[in-house]
């Protein structure tokens, strides 16, 4: 179809391979800005010191501004000027059916194209209540963190995940949103969902959850996506309930605590 | 430059949302739920296999809410199964006329979490009446090049029309998704509600393709249902059925699509070979008993 080569030509050069230092794992990213901004996945960008690949085959060395484990995001600078950045589209207005395209370097082959359709938008049982773009595009293991976008070329996700042969990206509203006011507010925890609620696996010291005085083996008697919700609701403190085990056994209080959130990391970029 | 293309991909999305209308979300087994689609008014058509449970079927309608549905019948054979639910102002969709291959088609499905979706391919292949390995019959044999997602058997197959080419499923072969053809829904859906099942013809015989000496090909009744149709006629093990409704038999399926055309309760003139005189016996088609 006419048109169609030029568009996913202008989408290739807007997008990036993301190589870890350590030569282990790489990726794909968005060119956000012809400045130097990339847009990639968090598990892509691991480690501190990345290398960043362009289409014309150019290295440039780029380090992480930014990360959200949570919505698996992280913004990349690299000290570069007049790059082709991606046209942003609108994820809000998308229909499933419509056309979408994919770039990345699957498998490690820069650059790869693949087409399909918008599955569905919405939320995914088990991961929060945010909205993730399910497309029918073929994906594998180093798209991640490469461009989804409409059929006039413009991004419309970061493609992210591959579930039951489904591309998962976040909508690129999100990207947008994390661009411009950072990470959002994380509790420094590693949970496990229950029956009951959420267990706390570990704490990071000096997070959010360690400065609540909250301890490994606790229950959060709340769901996942409750809590996540209280997160991303943007108020500066959640309060908790929860249960704690003792040595003497018997019945336990129920506990309650109030975590402070820290303000959004400033201006990203 | 690319307006082709972004027209096409318009014209897509809206052949998704005037159909999403039609499409539910069906929970009727453990877990994992299906896809349905409103044929008719008030009557919503599924894939069979993902019925697991006969009551407490609920579905999502297109407009998010959820309603309770009732099991009017299911078809094995063709893997449908028919609910009845009470959505008034739920539009049913139209059917297409057979499709070809190479046309594109749609597959609509809906989860409660996320909506209406749609993955787009294909028909790959259309050929005449198609015997299912579970023993119906669909009126065309329509391959699809498509990839059915879970929870998306039971949704509806479109053209790019937007007209319904049948109903999708994953389970009638290994190789591909299928679309049961709208007009074999239209016939199943009309014999469950008239009977609350599809009625299948039987003689109650064991057969084994044989040939004569004569060159001829023949069926040997090699086992007889005591009191079966076939026994009450008069037929005893070996003969040999060389014909039936007229027709001269080779295969078992000659004699399946002997007993389709003819119909449950109707009686069916049958030729054998006996101590190799040639007779003739008329049988009174009976129902295939159902296996619980």
């Amino acid at each position: 179809m006419r048109g169609f080569g030029e568009v996913a030509e202008r989408l290739r050069r807007s997008t990036v391979q993301v190589h870890s230092k350590a030569g282990r794992g790489s990726g794909s990213g968005v060119l956000w800005s012809s400045d130097g901004l990339v847009v990639t996945n968090a598990h892509v960008a691991r480690s501190a010191e990345l290398e960043v690949e362009l289409w014309d085959g150019r290295r440039l060395p780029a380090r992480v501004l930014t990360r959200d484990a949570r919505r698996d995001l992280a913004s990349l600078r690299m000290a570069a000027t007049s790059l082709d950045a991606a046209a942003a589209g609108d994820s809000s207005v998308l229909r499933p059916g419509e056309l979408v395209i994919a770039v990345g370097s699957p498998l490690g082959f820069a650059g790869a194209v693949s087409t399909g359709v918008v599955h569905s938008v919405g939320p995914i049982r088990g991961m929060g209540n945010r909205s993730w773009i399910r497309a029918q595009v073929r994906l594998a293991p180093g798209n991640s963190g490469g461009p989804l976008a409409d059929a006039g070329g413009r991004v419309i996700g970061i493609n992210t995940a591959i579930i039951n042969g489904l591309g998962i990206a976040v909508p690129s509203s999100d990207a947008a949103e994390f661009v411009r006011r950072g990470p959002r507010p994380s509790l420094g925890v590693t949970l496990r969902p229950v029956e009951a609620g959420v267990l706390i696996l570990d704490v990071e010291p000096n997070g959010a959850a360690a400065e609540a005085s909250l301890k490994a083996g606790d229950l959060l008697l709340l769901s996942l996506d409750e809590l996540y919700a209280g997160l991303d609701s943007g108020q500066p403190a959640l309060r908790l309930r929860f249960l704690r085990g003792s040595a003497s056994g018997g019945r336990l209080p129920v506990r309650e605590t109030v975590v402070r959130l820290g303000a959004r990391a400033a201006e990203a970029a | 430059m690319a307006n082709e293309l972004a027209a096409f991909s318009a014209e897509l999305a809206g052949v998704v949302e005037r159909a999403a209308g039609s499409v539910a979300a069906v929970h009727a087994r453990p877990r994992f739920s299906s896809s349905g689609a409103f044929w008719r008014p008030g009557i919503v058509v599924t894939a069979e296999h993902t019925v697991r449970r006969e009551e407490e079927i609920t579905v999502t309608l297109p407009d998010g809410s959820s309603a309770a549905a009732a099991l009017a019948g299911t078809d094995p054979g063709t893997d449908l199964a028919v609910l009845k639910v009470d959505a008034p102002g739920t539009p049913a969709v139209a059917a297409a006329d057979d499709p070809a291959p190479g046309n594109l088609a749609l597959a609509l499905g809906r989860s409660e979490d996320s909506g209406i979706n749609a993955t787009l391919g294909i028909v790959s292949a259309v050929s005449g009446p198609w015997r299912t390995w579970r023993g119906g019959r669909l009126d065309r044999y329509i391959r699809l090049d498509l990839t059915l997602y879970p929870g998306s058997s039971g949704g509806l197959v479109l053209n790019s029309a937007g007209q319904a080419i049948g109903i999708a499923t994953s389970a009638l072969s290994r190789i591909a998704g299928l679309a049961i053809p709208a007009s074999t829904v239209n016939r199943v859906v009309d014999e469950v509600l008239a009977r609350g099942r599809v009625a299948r013809g039987y003689l109650g015989v064991g057969l084994q393709p044989v040939e004569l000496p004569d060159h001829q090909k023949g069926l040997i009744v090699l086992s007889l249902e005591p009191q079966g149709p076939a026994a009450q006629a008069g037929v005893l093990i070996g003969d040999v059925l060389v014909a039936i409704g007229g027709a001269a038999v080779a295969d078992t399926d000659d004699i399946q699509t002997a007993l389709e055309t003819t119909g449950v309760g109707r009686a069916i003139e049958v030729q054998v070979v006996r101590g190799g005189a040639a007779r003739s016996i008329a049988i009174t088609i009976g129902e295939r008993p159902r296996r619980s």
